[in-house]
């Protein structure tokens, strides 16, 4: 069979993972109509620190928690270029992910840390009586659907609305007092300690870190926004957050499929980017308004 | 003191460059608590940079303000917001579009506050907004999750006005916000203005394009020009007061003629 259950099961446990990663470009890019272009250096930070701790005898559920506050404090740098140096959000987000490519080097040391015959976060979870084959998936879903639902939590507090807003329309957020500095702090913290999250969980599932592993990470998670959004539409603030998972998961099946034909690994970037100028040119897409800042 | 105090505000734009323009020059205004003031001048007198001055768009170069005793000078706009509320020109400044009536309201509800992790909306809370939407008799009441965005320029502007009330104002301010509103729609919004204005007896400026209304409305109407308050009128010398007396006066102070592109559409 050419599409097996076995294909499906890698894909979306990818896919699953990657959410994590595809609600922080959420986060960032839609919530906060922040093009924050960071993503490729966080991925790779959270994949750093998660995989050096565990070379260096730590538990891996050390280095899942620490990954994340990693990446906010890269998110931040971002902010800072942007709120105190008045520096544009692309050129900020470029900045922070070109200092990061030296900072992961540092972290690292070298280009690659194989993580080979090292314990995982899914052996872990396999040991504690989730049978093997679904321990990723387990912690997948697991994973996807608590942070699901804490995003839709924080979207309805007083500070979430905030946030939202901020991304909205900046002229009312100050007349209505919010500090919108801060809350583009907040949201470029959030998304990309999401995003070293998504990074940390990829690099012990493949078993390595290293140093290329986010080239592109930003196109994909736009791939996974948009693709979910069109599928599922973005009616409600729920639908939405499941409509970037879904995305996702599709994402991956899309590209495993891809694969399949007979394409390179290495093709997947052009097979991306295309995917995505195709979605924001379709004619149903092309009136969105949300996506404007995406478009001239 | 007074409740507003403007003292001496100067500010200029592009300073240094050809295109150098002073858009408050030395400007003193003091309003008593309770003040209904609307603004007049040509376009470029400085009326939206009077206001923007005091919400804190952008630092004077000189002066200082002051609002309920506060000493505003050196605050930012977002803090300022906790003493003022605000009705911009267009409708699309004062509201979220991509939100809902209800959640717009939750911001404004909590104008000026510390937000923090408290759901935002509460059946207490949507209630109360049912209440007072209401009283704008546009029907908004019952379209709680109604996403702004789909609202007419009317309907928005009805929405920020109530949005900058929600939490009472030291300050309302409102920058010719029933210009961009078609003829009947105006109406409906300035009568809704007065209405508030009036119930609440809040300290407000409103800058107008349509000199009648600006001699109708308030207890006190002040002509601008140049950076400048050329007029300040209130009392039995406002009653009396006709348009072409403004018009008259306009040009006698300044050796021009009183020019807003806006008001010729209106007359
Ligand atoms: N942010 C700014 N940057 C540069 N120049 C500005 C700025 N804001 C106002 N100005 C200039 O200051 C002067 C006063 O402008 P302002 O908007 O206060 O006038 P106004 O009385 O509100 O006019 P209108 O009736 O057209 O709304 C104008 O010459 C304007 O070009
Ligand atoms: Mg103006």
């Amino acid at each position: 069979m050419f599409i097996n259950l076995n294909l499906l099961l890698g894909a979306t446990e990818l896919g699953l993972i990657y959410a994590i990663m595809a609600l922080g470009v959420y986060l960032t890019f839609r919530t906060l109509d922040f093009p924050d272009l960071t993503v490729d250096g966080s991925f790779t930070l959270g994949a750093a620190v998660s995989a050096v701790l565990i070379a260096g005898g730590h538990s891996p559920w050390l280095g899942l928690l620490l990954a994340p506050v990693a990446g906010i404090l890269a998110g931040l740098a971002t902010g800072v270029l942007h709120t105190r140096f008045k520096i544009t959000p692309l050129l900020a987000g470029i900045l922070t992910m070109t200092a990061l490519y030296s900072v992961n080097l540092r972290v690292m040391g070298k280009a690659n840390v194989p993580l080979l015959g090292l314990p995982s976060i899914y052996d872990t979870l396999a040991r504690s009586g989730i049978p093997e084959k679904y321990a990723v998936l387990a912690f997948g879903v697991g994973c996807v659907v608590l942070l699901v639902f804490l995003l839709y939590w924080l979207f309805q507090t007083e500070l979430g609305l905030a946030l939202r807003a901020t991304g909205d329309n900046e002229t009312m957020i100050k007349s209505l007092g919010i500090n919108g500095n801060s809350m583009k702090l907040l949201g470029l913290g959030l998304g990309n300690g999401l995003v070293a999250l998504s990074g940390a969980a990829i690099a012990q599932f493949q078993g390595f870190a290293d140093m290329s592993m986010g080239i592109g990470m930003i196109i994909a998670g736009l791939a996974s926004v948009i693709i979910g959004e069109v599928l599922l539409g973005s009616r409600s603030l729920l639908r939405v957050l499941i409509a970037v998972v879904g995305g996702s998961v599709v994402y991956r099946v899309i590209i495993a499929i891809v694969l399949r034909l007979g394409f390179q690994a290495t093709d997947m970037k052009l097979f991306t980017a295309a995917l995505v100028v195709l979605a924001l040119t379709v004619p149903q897409f092309r009136g969105k308004q949300e996506y404007d800042s995406l478009r001239r | 003191m007074a409740e507003l105090v403007i003292k001496e505000v100067t500010k200029a734009f592009n300073k240094g460059t050809i295109n150098e323009k002073t858009a408050l020059d030395d400007l003193s205004l003091t309003l008593e608590k309770g003040d209904f003031v609307t603004v007049i001048g040509s376009n470029g007198a400085g009326k939206s940079s009077l206001l923007n001055a005091i919400a804190g768009l952008w630092p004077v170069d000189k002066g200082r303000i002051w609002l309920a005793g506060q000493d505003l000078t050196g605050l930012p706009d977002y803090q300022r917001a906790a003493l003022i509320g605000r009705v911009f020109q267009d409708p699309m400044l004062g509201t979220a579009a991509s939100m809902t009536i209800e959640e717009n309201l939750a911001l404004a509800a909590k104008r000026g506050m510390r937000r923090g992790l408290k759901k935002a909306l509460t059946y207490q809370r949507r209630k109360q907004m049912k209440e007072e939407l209401a009283k704008l008799g546009l029907g908004l009441e019952n379209r709680l999750i109604t996403p702004v965005g789909l609202l007419s320029g009317g309907q928005r502007q009805a929405l920020t006005l109530l949005m900058a009330i929600y939490q009472e104002p030291q300050l309302l301010l409102l920058d010719e916000h029933t210009a961009a509103l078609d003829p009947k729609t105006g109406e409906v919004v300035l009568k809704l203005t007065k209405n508030i204005v009036e119930s609440l007896k809040l300290t407000t400026i409103m800058v107008t394009h349509n000199i009648k209304d600006a001699l109708k409305i308030g207890n006190r109407t002040i002509m601008m020009h140049e950076g400048r308050i050329v007029l300040d009128i209130s009392g039995p010398q406002r009653e009396q007061m006709t348009t072409e007396d403004i018009l008259r006066l306009f040009a006698e102070t300044s050796g021009s003629q009183f020019s807003n592109d806006r008001m010729l559409l209106v007359q």
